[in-house]
């Protein structure tokens, strides 16, 4: 009887009672500081880890994005179905493709390349080599593959005659090449292949520079020269086996490759293409890189997951902390049951402690994560004592200094996600406040 | 009485077929370890120079070069191009394990290095190691004789050779068919590892040359692509020609031109 009337009374009046039960819950929490303490360091604790964690996925997978398409995709790449499956020399896009593409998307920047494989001498030593042709002055405005020169310069232009008066060109060599082969920028090298037209194809070459390791494949084998220096070298001079693009906004990726899609299907209709090459095909760099892409999906996953556990762990300190204030604190809720409080605004007290507790927990975490990552680490984690080129990671190669990023919204989602954890883990114990008996309790 | 006699008249006949059982075996060996060194002997003699042509018919170009040769044993051989005059004197010299290409044009020796042995040489669909193995049947693979009567009206030997477990070879197994009357061959088919046919050689146009058969043209399918080939017709080849040493060196590759 008794307890319904003062479920009643607390209907009316408990809109005002809110302040003095969160008042009640502050000074309840203080009444142990070093419990308390304790249970925020250990969630705050949690927070901080759990944001570093965030910034540095969040770092190395856009610098990962960054490297991929910056430094060798570009955001889309147009090439033929046969050179996309096997390399096919001759699976090539007429030169006027670039044209009409260039004329009808002004806004995107498009650098053409070609492939081929070869067998480069220097001295005594050979190594099998991939031929990459590039336009020196279309590729800067894609990608920065030019400016990633070790060593020497990035000229891909005439380089001075042999004594005997052979022409030779300038190329640019990748690091683990220039290692195997002992060669130095100023080297003279020899490529030789099968051109275009099946003959024997031999050039002499200069190496300008040595360029940082890019990806894994062409830091091993790759060769940069001029598109000019290709097609003397191969005789072939038809077109082209690729064309990298770069989106002024990243965001309209979709759409733009819809568009040029179109135009190029347009293009092929009015100018056939040769059967063997097959169909022109366009991909974004996630269809080109798609293990990248699914790692940086997969990453997103294994954070929140890891996340919880780390949150979870602390959140057990949480789950003691209520346990023992509560089982000290029996009699006194005796005595509140007693005087008429109804047992429902107890147990809300209680939450309110735990909410506290958490909230207070979320804006120290929160704070000391800003701290660490805008102040100690801003620069980022530098690995490079230990690993000096970085390390490769699905083909991409990592640099070793490994930013932080701390997105807006991970934070958010951070702080949120230590509160309501614990909440769920503060919910059981206080349960037992609304089975305290006055009676009983106070005897 | 009569049963026993007749059993022990059995009993000599088995006795005596196994006593001659591995004498028949040995000749049939003998037979297999000859035709084996005859096939591994038959282009490379002593030493030997010829004069050919190789057609190389692919999905995108056809291409006929004219080529001179010479080879001292397995141990090494040169080869000089002489057509088309784009690719004159472009030389592949051959010494045991190594393979150095001369280019006239940029006036340069290059080694080919052994991570492209499998790679095409000259454009055509023989690879660079068929140039240079010196893996022999004899040596590197345990042969038998899988046929051996009339098929297709000729009288032949099938001999099938699978590469011995430690060997360094490119081919899982190789089966030779021999002309039974001249000894030449006339097919060579090449399995993988997998016992998956690979490419085909076709031998033809046999002429006798001093003691032996020789099958001036060889054509060589490649499984994968039926629509492609490349053929090499000896236009002349001599064997025990006297050939010094020295001349396989990489001073003479440039004075070959």
């Amino acid at each position: 009887m008794s307890t319904s009337t003062s479920g009643d009374s607390t209907r009316t009046t408990g809109g005002s009672r809110l302040p003095t039960l969160i008042f009640m819950a502050w000074r309840n929490i203080w009444r142990n500081p070093a419990r308390s303490g304790l249970t925020v360091a250990a969630l705050a604790g949690s927070l901080v880890l759990l944001l570093l964690y965030l910034g540095l996925v969040a770092g190395m997978t856009r610098q990962m994005v960054d490297h991929a398409t910056d430094l060798a995709l570009g955001h889309m790449q147009l090439h033929r179905q046969a050179f996309v499956d096997d390399q096919d020399l001759y699976a090539t896009l007429p030169w006027n493709t670039l044209k009409e593409l260039e004329t009808a998307f002004p806004d995107l920047s498009m650098a053409p390349r070609l492939y081929a494989s070869a067998l480069a001498s220097a001295g005594d030593a050979s190594n099998g080599v991939l031929i990459k042709a590039v336009d020196p002055q279309r590729e800067p405005r894609v990608t920065r593959l030019l400016e990633e020169v070790r060593e020497g310069t990035s000229d891909l232009g005439p380089a001075p005659p042999t004594d005997a008066g052979l022409p030779r060109h300038h190329v640019l060599i990748g690091a683990q090449l220039a290692r195997n082969m002992n060669i130095t920028p100023g080297a003279e090298l020899i490529l030789v292949t099968q051109a275009a037209d099946a003959s024997i194809g031999n050039a002499l070459y200069q190496v300008a520079g040595v360029l940082k390791p890019i990806d894994p494949a062409f830091d091993r084998q790759g060769v940069l020269m001029s598109i000019g220096a290709f097609q003397s070298l191969m005789v072939m001079d038809q077109g082209f086996h690729e064309l990298s693009f770069k989106l002024k906004d990243v965001s309209q990726l979709d759409a733009v490759q819809a568009a040029v899609a179109a135009k190029v299907q347009a293009l092929t209709a009015a100018q056939p293409l040769d059967k063997l090459g097959g169909p022109p095909l366009l991909r974004n760099w996630r269809q080109i890189a798609p293990a990248l892409a699914d790692m940086i999906s997969m990453y997103d996953g294994v954070v929140w997951v890891i996340g919880l556990i780390v949150v979870a762990l602390a959140a057990l300190g949480m789950v003691n902390t209520m346990i023992m204030a509560i089982h000290e604190r029996t009699r006194e809720f005796g005595v509140l049951r007693a005087i008429g409080m109804d047992k429902r605004w107890l147990l809300v007290m209680v939450l309110i402690e735990s909410l506290l507790l958490a909230l207070i927990s979320a804006v120290l975490g929160v704070v000391a994560a800003l701290v660490l990552i805008k102040g100690l680490l801003k620069d980022g984690i530098d690995l490079s004592a230990s690993m000096p080129d970085g390390f490769d990671m699905v083909g991409i190669v990592i640099d070793p200094v490994m930013p932080m990023q701390l997105e807006p919204m991970h934070v958010i989602y951070a702080a949120l996600l230590v509160i309501a954890i614990t909440m769920i883990a503060a919910l059981l114990p206080s349960w037992r406040v609304m089975r305290v008996k006055p009676a009983e309790s106070m005897r | 009485m009569t049963s026993h006699t007749f059993s022990r008249r059995k009993l000599v006949q088995a006795l005596t077929a196994f006593v001659l059982m591995p004498l028949s075996l040995c000749a049939h060996a003998m037979k297999v370890d000859e035709l084996i060194r005859h096939i591994d002997d038959l282009w490379r003699g002593e030493t030997s120079q010829a004069t050919m042509s190789m057609a190389v018919k692919t999905q995108r170009y056809e291409r006929s070069m004219t080529l001179e040769s010479w080879s001292s044993g397995k141990k090494a051989s040169l080869v000089v191009i002489r057509e088309p005059v784009k690719d004159r004197g472009v030389a592949t010299l051959k010494v045991d394990d190594n393979i150095w290409n001369y280019l006239p044009k940029i006036n340069r020796v290059t080694k080919v290095p052994s991570s492209m042995m499998s790679g095409s040489w000259m454009g055509s669909h023989f690879t660079n190691d068929d140039l240079v193995k010196d893996s022999t049947f004899a040596d590197d693979y345990s042969s038998t004789i899988t046929f051996d009567g009339v098929r297709d009206g000729q009288k032949i030997y099938e001999i099938t050779s699978v590469a011995k477990l430690d060997a360094a070879v490119v081919w899982g197994k190789v089966v030779n068919v021999v002309d039974q009357k001249t000894l030449a061959p006339t097919v060579a088919r090449y399995y993988d590892e997998e016992d998956k046919l690979i490419r085909t050689l076709r031998f033809d146009e046999v002429k006798q040359i001093g003691e032996r058969f020789v099958p001036m043209r060889m054509r060589l399918q490649p499984e994968d692509k039926p629509d492609e080939s490349t053929v090499i017709t000896y236009e002349d080849i001599r064997f025990g020609v006297p050939i010094e040493d020295s001349f396989f060196s990489l001073q003479s590759l440039q004075r070959k031109r």
